[in-house]
């Protein structure tokens, strides 16, 4: 779906700037300006934000609190909370605060298939949240292809990887190109289930890419519960085209917790781009 | 069809007996009111036979009138606004055919008002009902200069537009898709082109709009809002017409005339955008290679075999092709047909049986290699309309049947061997709708005038098609395959619906109405404006029908000699079967979109106040509303009532036209409304290294209020040249209000520890010109 899904986004994006370019540069002018919009704070807001991959590491939870819109940009940690992972065995592994609102796990490596059950107690209250973990998929390869917007040349970069036919997958693909920040790209295989995938990895840089850039590229396997969270958040920043009404994207955790627990596999590859 | 056949056999016998019963001295005037220069029929002209006791109706859709009344002498008056009014004496001793012809009159035809008698919309049991003149939507300024009648539509009270130079609109807190759009009685599911700037309504094409916000005739049913009756014109009986305009958007060419003398008549009408043409003369092929547009072709023929019957087949193809360099491809559009069939059983029953198909589809290509597919989505339907008025004294009853056979194909995928994509298709959905109705118009004094009715209306979910059941959270509990055919569920409603006015003096009346819709069609927007992939479903084992009880009271008042007009009118509406989904719900391509689905209710109340100029070269009107519309849902919001989007507390129109000169025409809108409810950050979290915004309350925020001016202008060429043509200027949103589209919030970009809300602007100041010809 990600593919008719990015595309159709982009497409909408595209009509729309094509749109504007043609009715205009005389009279039509969309504009953008930065205003000061007047907004109500809420009371803080529990967030847990926890990860389990297949990767042999230590596992981390941060565990912070929302803050006001017009507060500068941070980390709003919270100390002291308990945390521990059940496993289907009965097994606990406990994580310890190594930073303020960040904790880690003894090193070990989660395992596909398992259903990891994370318990968070903070100010004696319990936020309980499960992700069961994909079977694997190995990202194979990566490559590069010309595509063309508005007399734009621009160098894309595509992931291919073999899609298990009889698993519901859904992945997310983290991409860092030169050395700006990680962009992210979600897609299911609802339209692609059992094939040898292509995907196009659309991405949008300050610079376009050129031959010669680095590029790392990160897939994980990602849990439904999960895969859905991520997509109500792209949803609502608009990545998806045009943005739907905003409302808080439905969390594993229960109790009112905001955030997400994912158990996910990981498989990533870096490469310098060049073209065929 | 059998018991169709049952039903209308029974009604005829009924009638027949009943126009035996108390009719023995009755007699029929009938006949149909033309325009004397067109010979187009004329819709809602009034007729008033002045006598012993009063009596009056309107000519129907097709012209036609029928009276029928004790015998006696009489004055008759036919009258249509922007027409000479003629009288008549007669002497009913017999059952008599009159066809009218009115002539235009030029000393009244700046006059831009109702198309109704002057005290017609006192004294007429309908509420909630506004009709445009096409005079009306020629002279009314308009973005780009593309005449619109939804947009001028969107000056009245009660009807809002669903945003900046948006198409779409709510009718007293309805959903866009709660509007039944019918052009010659076909449905269009989609009236915008270009993202919802400009409706697929060419007005060259277009004879008669009529609205009804409530106090629905019975014949109408499907949708909870509101009726957009669209008729097209049936093309000059007289001579070979020529119409056309060239405008910054545009062009549009009409040609109409006689096929066969005083048997048939053609009109072909057709629009295209040229925006893609300039892009041909870009020095960059990349750009060239790029497609842009839209285009709009109405055509319509009729026949008239004798004076009994009559045949129209009228059609409509309209569509959106937006090509990105041979990347991508995205197509969009409608296509109707109506055939129709008049006859006259006899001088008092009129019959129209109308056979319909509507369609609207849209197509989505990659041609990217390896990720190359085609996804095609439609939603068409087949219906069949059977309808009869028949004219009984004090009484004028309508009656008749409607079938609709709905089809949804959500989509459909293909792709090339070597694309990583698989061929692949969404479960298409089937449905029948049914519904038979029969109201009654009735004079039950000079004082009062009653319209009450019932339709009943039935709707079957049919397979073939798995069909699921959900828990509390959308997960499936069990599914059922269903056969072709095969019933899965049905749904019967009861819609009654009454009306009535009370004349308080010579030129006041009071107004009441209740009524009941019920909507079996239902559309998912994927985003908060509309798109042309928006979704939709039909009514299944889980989506149930929605249903909206209306109540209407109105005063309605004219004075100075009926030169104003006055209504006030105060609703309140009630929603039941809402439908919402949930956050992070992929509408696209989804085959199990009713899991992600949410249930709740709705309420809308207000006033709407109407003050409009209807004489004199200086006419217009003011509109206002006040309202509220709320939504609730359980698993929204908390469970509380919370605005909807279509929620705005005060909206404000002024319109005017002021003819200076035979040539000049100058005209001017003035729109205000309370911004949009929308939710707002209430404060913000950081995932995975990136603001995520947390919203406590939903719909608690508001935009800026919105307000424009806008001026237009026109002028006629002198007249008595062959070639008659006008040149029409306009100026949108005059003093360049910046109008909030949307508000977003977003790391700054230049400061990534601080985040920051953004305004977007759609349309600053945009002149606008067109020249429009006639020969």
């Amino acid at each position: 779906m990600k593919a008719s899904y990015s595309i159709a986004l982009i497409f909408m994006k595209s009509g729309a700037k094509l749109l504007s370019l043609l009715l205009a540069g005389t009279f039509l002018a969309s504009c953008e300006k930065v205003v000061e919009v007047d907004l109500k704070d809420s009371e803080p807001k529990l967030v847990v934000e926890a990860e389990v991959s297949d990767r042999d590491t230590n596992h981390v939870v941060r565990i912070s609190k929302t803050i006001p819109f017009t507060q500068t940009n941070e980390f709003n940690g919270i100390s002291g909370a308990q945390v521990v992972l059940s496993l289907p065995g009965g097994q606990k592994i406990t994580f310890s605060e190594t930073e303020k609102g960040v904790y880690k796990s003894p090193r070990f490596a989660g395992v596909p298939g398992t259903n990891y059950v994370l318990d968070v107690t903070v100010e004696g209250k319990v936020y309980t949240a499960s992700s069961t973990m994909p079977l694997a998929v190995k990202l194979d390869s990566l490559g590069f292809r010309k595509l063309s917007f508005f007399g734009e040349e621009v160098i894309v970069p595509l992931a291919y990887y073999k899609d298990p036919k009889d698993a519901k997958n859904q992945y997310l693909f983290r991409m860092k190109a030169k050395n700006e920040e990680v962009q992210e790209s979600l897609t299911e295989d609802r339209f692609t289930n059992g094939n040898d995938v292509t995907e196009t990895l659309f991405m949008d840089l300050e610079e376009e890419l050129v031959e010669g850039d680095s590029l790392e590229v990160e897939m994980r396997g990602l849990d439904l519960n999960v895969y859905k969270y991520y997509f109500a958040i792209a949803q609502i920043s608009g990545e998806g085209g045009p943005p739907v009404a905003p409302s808080n994207p439905t969390s594993n955790f229960n109790n009112g917790a905001l955030g997400v627990f994912s158990a996910h596999t990981t498989s990533s590859l870096k490469t310098v781009v060049k073209l065929k | 069809m059998n018991q169709f056949k049952k039903v209308s056999v029974l009604i005829l016998a009924l009638l027949s007996f009943a126009g035996y019963g108390f009719a023995q001295n009755n007699f029929t005037i009938s006949g149909v009111v033309k325009d004397s220069l067109s010979g187009e029929t004329l819709i809602g002209a009034t007729i008033k036979l002045k006598g012993a006791r009063d009596h009056g109706t309107t000519t129907n859709a097709y012209g036609y009138y029928s009276l029928n009344v004790p015998k006696g002498e009489y004055q008759l008056t036919a009258s249509y606004i922007g027409f000479r009014t003629l009288h008549q004496t007669l002497n009913l001793n017999k059952n008599t055919r009159l066809d009218l012809s009115l002539k235009a009159d030029n000393a009244l035809a700046e006059v831009v008002i109702t198309s109704e008698r002057r005290d017609h919309n006192v004294s007429s049991a309908q509420m909630g009902l506004a009709k445009l003149n096409m005079a009306e939507v020629e002279n009314v300024p308009v973005l780009f200069g593309e005449r619109d009648i939804i947009k001028t539509l969107q000056l009245l009270p009660g009807i809002k537009s669903a945003g900046e130079g948006n198409s779409g609109f709510y009718v007293r807190g309805g959903s866009i898709d709660h509007n039944l759009i019918l052009l010659d009685e076909a449905p269009v599911y989609n009236a915008s082109h270009l993202l919802g700037f400009f409706s697929t309504f060419n007005s060259d094409a277009i004879k008669d709009v009529a609205v009804y916000k409530g106090g629905m005739p019975a014949q109408y049913g499907g949708r909870l809002a509101s009726v957009l009756d669209i008729r097209m014109n049936d093309g000059n009986q007289n001579d070979l017409g020529v119409e056309g305009g060239l405008g910054l958007i545009s062009s549009r060419l009409k040609v109409e005339g006689p096929l066969v003398k005083d048997k048939s008549t053609f009109i072909i009408s057709g629009r295209r955008t040229y925006a893609d043409a300039f892009l041909k003369l870009a020095p960059d092929t990349s750009i060239r290679n790029n497609v842009l547009y839209f285009y709009d072709l109405n055509a319509k023929v009729n026949y008239r075999l004798n004076q009994n019957n009559t045949l129209y087949l009228s059609g409509y193809f309209g569509r959106d092709e937006l090509g990105l360099n041979n990347t991508f491809g995205f197509d969009w559009g409608n296509s109707t047909a109506t055939l129709r069939w008049n006859h006259l059983f006899n001088n008092r029953l009129f019959s129209n049986t109308s056979l319909i198909y509507s369609n609207y589809n849209y197509v989505i290509q990659s041609f990217i290699e390896q990720s190359d597919f085609k996804v095609k989505s439609a939603i068409q339907d087949l219906n069949l309309k059977q309808d009869f008025q028949y004219s009984l004294n004090q009484h004028n009853l309508r009656f008749g049947l409607d079938v609709i056979h709905h089809t949804i194909k959500p989509g459909r995928i293909t792709a090339s061997e070597a694309s990583s994509v698989n061929d692949d298709q969404i479960q298409d959905r089937a449905g029948l709708e049914m519904a038979i109705y029969i109201s009654d118009e009735w004079k039950v004094s000079d004082k009062l005038n009653i319209t009450y009715g019932i339709r009943g209306s039935s709707f079957s979910a049919l397979g073939p098609g798995d069909f699921r059941t959900y828990d509390q959270d959308g997960n499936t509990i069990a599914t059922r395959n269903y056969n072709e055919g095969e019933i899965v569920k049905t749904y019967i409603n009861p819609e009654p619906r009454i009306s009535a006015s009370y004349q308080l003096g010579k030129s006041s009346s009071l107004k009441a109405s209740y009524t009941r819709n019920t909507q079996n069609l239902h559309l998912m927007s994927n985003s908060t404006s509309t798109s042309p992939t928006d979704l939709y479903v039909m009514n299944s084992n889980n989506i149930k029908p929605e249903i909206a009880d209306q109540v209407a009271i109105g005063y309605f008042r004219n004075f100075k000699d009926d030169k104003y007009e006055f209504s006030a009118e105060v609703y309140y509406k009630g929603m039941s079967n809402q439908i919402e989904y949930r956050s992070g719900t992929d509408l696209r391509g989804n085959d199990n979109v009713e899991a992600d689905l949410l249930y709740g209710d709705g309420r809308a109340y207000g006033v709407e106040l109407f003050l409009k100029k209807r004489f004199g070269n200086l006419n217009g009107w003011v509109g206002y509303t006040l309202s509220r519309t709320e939504r609730q849902f359980n698993d929204i919001n908390g469970g509380s009532w919370f605005p909807s989007k279509q929620d705005r507390t005060h909206d404000l129109s002024l319109v005017g036209i002021y003819k200076a000169s035979k040539r000049w025409t100058f005209s001017s809108t003035f729109v205000y409304n309370t911004g949009n409810a929308v939710t707002f950050p209430n404060g913000k979290y950081q995932l995975k290294g990136k603001t995520v915004f947390y919203y406590s309350e939903r719909n608690a925020d508001r935009l800026p209020d919105y307000h424009r001016l806008d001026l237009a202008a026109t002028l006629e060429a002198k007249p008595g040249k062959k070639l008659q043509s006008s040149w029409s200027f306009g100026i949108y949103n005059l003093y360049n209000r910046q109008n909030t589209y949307t508000m977003d919030f977003r790391d700054d970009p230049d400061d990534a520890t601080r985040t920051q809300a953004v305004r977007t602007t759609l349309f600053g100041i945009i002149p606008s010109v067109t020249w429009n010809f006639k020969f």
